[in-house]
């Protein structure tokens, strides 16, 4: 990866090309913040991950929470004893995070915080694809909404501002394609951090009892008009174009307005365009003046009409007659998915009657008859993944008859064939609970699988009740020693924290037996015949149990090799003992098994060593050692 | 509005991202405005990605529309393939001829297709395709991980780009850790070099 000490340069005039993340980093730097908290989700990690590798040097603190809700909890606190603050998640995450955050409102804060939400439409990463945007509405917390890096740096600071004023914390949303774009970034002055805070008692402020709450929300309700009034002076609300003839407009903010902006000029349309940067509370005297101006006014924006909504609502106000044009009622852009600049021109070809001059349809075509003879690449487990072996083992004691609730992580990938191993998946941590539920009313074996980081950050509780219940699941702990799959950040079971200091290591057994699970084992995955007998055993518990698959990730265990100056040799096939059964390649799925004229090889660059194909074939035909 | 895009293919761990940011990286340090989409997360390893580059002064968005790139970049045959709906006539297709075999196929026992067939396809939507033997060369720059630097050297062979090669080479030096760089820039020219000796016998 390249050096993020590119985030702590001065300002020296020059741009730098910075991912949408990096660039909400260096805006951390130049707003002065102190205090920095995450749970890694994509498309969030890189804020997080960034902050890490540069906040010692940089003299701030930063964490990995256990979770995005005690994330917004750390930050509170520092908020309200005065140091700027800042947590970043993704959208998801803002879900576990909202009970804080909803009354967080009310007490407000007395240093700036912001709370980054990073939306996923098209789920390239994500379990479903909400528009975070309602949590400013619910909330009536302000929201800035970047569509580019240099906004997402300038905006992390801006908010800092607007939240200080307001005494508020303040929602940064951006989406896949603001965190994951590269752009240049003009850098500004970094602002040395203020680490140390002071805690003012202040009851009727801070401790929402009822008889404080109800005055609190009123004081939250006159903030708001005070960020209307920002919102209707913001630079980031602005009128971009004005069009010629001033009959048509677009509103449009995010990413969606870059599609937008291209897919007028692809279009060759001259219409008034108006850029919304903060997009709660808007600004609905500029957006009324924008009405009066056009006859059509037309809405681009990703996901839920959020702003469609709101607008026609402005309209009835300022000018009932102007036509909106957008996903309510007529769907002119869809409601799911990402936009392209090819969505929004065949929606704005489709409202002005003009043609979309690149004929894609006949691309498509094209294209189709390539597509279909091309055999599709899914991610996979890496060759060598721990979890290959887990589920082999998982899959070789419960069969078909168990039922296996899964939970978010790699291992999510296990439902592919031949692991086959996903039954039911809804959000960090709900394995656990929901394999007690099927459990309790179909009699039949559960095996919960939930990974080692998501564990620690919403299994416990399930766990608990499960004790408490009485309910009678195995719950698989797939220990890869790392939040694996958004980059292989720390957690509490590492002994690792975010400034790279060493901590305290909490094992998941300890905890398992400290929430009185009787039946806990530790098993190395690779090690198939012992780890199914216990496997076997657990099942036959009349309550809850948990056996930990625990092996490193692999490409964490081989990079540590390479440290090493380990050198790690791939196993093969003995030409004169395979038969070409095919039994690994049938029950593994590894992509380090390649098939050529029906012999099996096995790719020296992709094998890892990790010796599971040897376990498994029945002729003792596949040779070689164990990387240790 | 003026604009040039370049679609890169590839399998996760091929290094597709670190090859996308060099070349953002160039053309920021020769001052054009530039969009540099990525895709990080669950399809980081063994399966299929795309980055994609787009350089010019309107440029806001990262994606690059069907038919519109004007280079497409493909760091595996298969992977070039799939994203040949960003071709068309004024493509120029650079791609590795070095197959990595989709676990798809050796479970349906299928065969991956040949160079020739791969070829015969792209040529439908574009006459201008360079072939790279990019794993042969990254091995005699000393590491097979730097076929992704190969391919930027052919890149740059090919005069399509918008700035000087040079720039290439510096952005290389700034991303690539200290150690690497000689691998890395021995990579590079062995990529450019390539290119550039089959341009003389045509």
């Amino acid at each position: 990866m390249p050096d993020l000490h590119v985030l702590l340069k001065d300002s020296s005039g020059k741009k730098v090309l910075l991912l949408g993340n990096e660039a909400i980093a260096r805006g951390i730097l130049e707003a002065g913040i102190g205090v920095v908290t995450t749970y890694p989700g994509t498309p969030a990690s890189e804020i997080g991950d960034s902050m890490s590798a540069i906040a010692a040097e940089a003299g701030l603190y930063m964490e990995y929470s256990v979770n995005e809700m005690v994330a917004v909890e750390v930050a509170a606190g520092a908020a309200n004893s005065g140091v700027r603050a800042l947590t970043a998640m993704k959208h998801v995450g803002l879900n576990v995070a909202s009970d804080m955050v909803m009354t967080l409102a009310y007490t407000g804060v007395r240093s700036g915080y912001v709370i980054v939400t990073a939306d996923d439409p098209e789920c390239h990463s994500s379990q479903n694809e909400q528009d975070n945007r309602f949590y400013a509405l619910l909330s009536n917390l302000p929201c800035l909404e970047p569509s580019n890096s240099q906004e997402a740096k300038d905006m992390t600071i801006s908010a800092i501002e607007i939240s200080e004023k307001l005494e508020l914390p303040l929602l940064l949303r951006t989406t896949t394609r603001v965190s994951h774009t590269r752009g240049p970034v003009a850098y500004g002055k970094i602002k040395k951090s203020m680490l140390q805070g002071e805690f003012i008692r202040d009851v009727k402020r801070l401790v929402m009892v009822p008889a404080n709450s109800r005055p609190k929300h009123e004081v939250l309700l006159k903030m708001f008009d005070k960020a209307k009034e920002i919102s209707e002076a913001s630079p980031y609300n602005r009128v971009i174009r004005e069009g010629r003839g001033a009959r048509l407009g677009v509103i449009s903010s995010g990413s969606a307005y870059n599609y937008a902006i291209e897919a007028a000029d692809l279009l060759g349309l001259d219409i008034g365009f108006l850029k919304l940067g903060m997009t709660h509370p808007l600004p609905e005297k500029m957006i009324g003046e924008f009405l009066k101006k056009h006859e059509k006014v037309i809405i681009v924006e990703e996901l839920e009409p959020y702003l469609e909504m709101q607008i026609k609502a402005v309209a009835q106000n300022y000018v009932p007659t102007v036509e909106i044009y957008g996903k309510m009622g007529k769907q002119y852009f869809p409601r799911e998915g990402e936009f392209s600049t090819r969505t929004v021109a065949t929606g704005l070809a489709k409202i002005t009657g003009r043609k979309v001059p690149v004929d894609f349809e006949k691309i498509d075509e094209e294209y189709a008859e390539i597509a279909r003879s091309l055999p599709p690449r899914p991610p996979i487990l890496c060759a060598g993944c721990p979890h290959r072996a887990s589920f082999y083992v998982i899959r070789k004691v419960g069969g078909e008859r168990a039922i296996y609730p899964t939970d978010i992580g790699c291992y999510a990938l296990g439902i592919a064939p031949p692991l086959s191993i996903g039954d039911i998946m809804i959000c960090m941590g709900a394995s656990i609970g929901i394999a007690e539920g099927i459990s309790r009313v179909t009699g039949k074996d559960n095996i919960a699988i939930i990974g080692d980081s998501t564990f620690f950050h919403a299994g416990i509780p399930g766990l608990i009740n499960a004790v408490y219940n009485n309910h009678k699941v195995v719950v698989a702990v797939l220990d890869n020693l790392a939040t694996a799959m958004t980059g292989h950040q720390p957690h509490p079971g590492t002994g690792v924290t975010g400034m790279h200091g060493s901590t305290e290591r909490i094992l998941i057994e300890k905890v398992a037996e400290g929430c009185g699970v009787k039946y806990v084992k530790v098993v190395d995955p690779f090690k198939i015949k012992e780890a199914a007998a216990v496997l076997k055993e657990a099942l036959q518990q009349s309550g809850p149990s948990v056996v930990v698959f625990r092996a490193p990730c692999v490409l964490l265990a081989s990079r540590e090799k390479r440290r090493m100056g380990a050198n790690v040799v791939p196993f093969r096939t003995a030409a004169d003992k395979c038969t070409d059964c095919m039994a690994c390649v049938r029950l593994l799925g590894c992509p380090a098994l390649v098939v050529e004229d029906r012999k099996v090889r096995i790719d020296e660059i992709l094998c890892a060593a990790c010796g599971l194909c040897a376990s498994v074939c029945p002729y003792n035909a596949i040779e070689g050692s164990c990387a240790e | 509005m003026k604009e040039f895009n370049v679609v890169l293919a590839g399998v996760g761990g091929q290094g597709t991202l670190l090859a996308a940011e060099i070349l953002g990286t160039a053309a920021v340090n020769d001052g054009c405005n530039v969009r540099v989409g990525e895709i990080h997360g669950m399809a980081q390893r063994g399966g299929a990605v795309v980055s994609t580059l787009r350089m010019g002064e309107e440029v806001a968005a990262a994606t690059v529309l069907e038919g519109q790139a004007d280079v497409l970049l493909g760091f595996e045959p298969l992977e070039t393939l799939r994203n040949l709906k960003y071709a068309s006539q004024k493509t120029l297709v650079i791609t590795s001829v070095d197959p990595i075999p989709p676990t798809f196929l050796t479970a349906k026992n299928m065969k991956y297709p040949s160079i020739k067939k791969i070829v015969e396809k792209i040529r439908l939507f574009t006459k201008k395709v360079i072939l790279v033997e990019a794993r042969r060369m990254a091995r005699e720059a000393g590491s097979s991980v730097t076929q992704n630097i190969v391919l930027l050297g052919a890149l740059a062979a090919s005069e399509k780009l918008p700035f000087k090669p040079e720039r290439l080479v510096e952005a290389l030096r700034e991303l690539v850790p200290a150690k690497h760089v000689e691998i890395n820039v021995r990579a590079f020219g062995l990529g450019y070099d390539s290119v550039k000796k089959s341009e003389k016998r045509n």
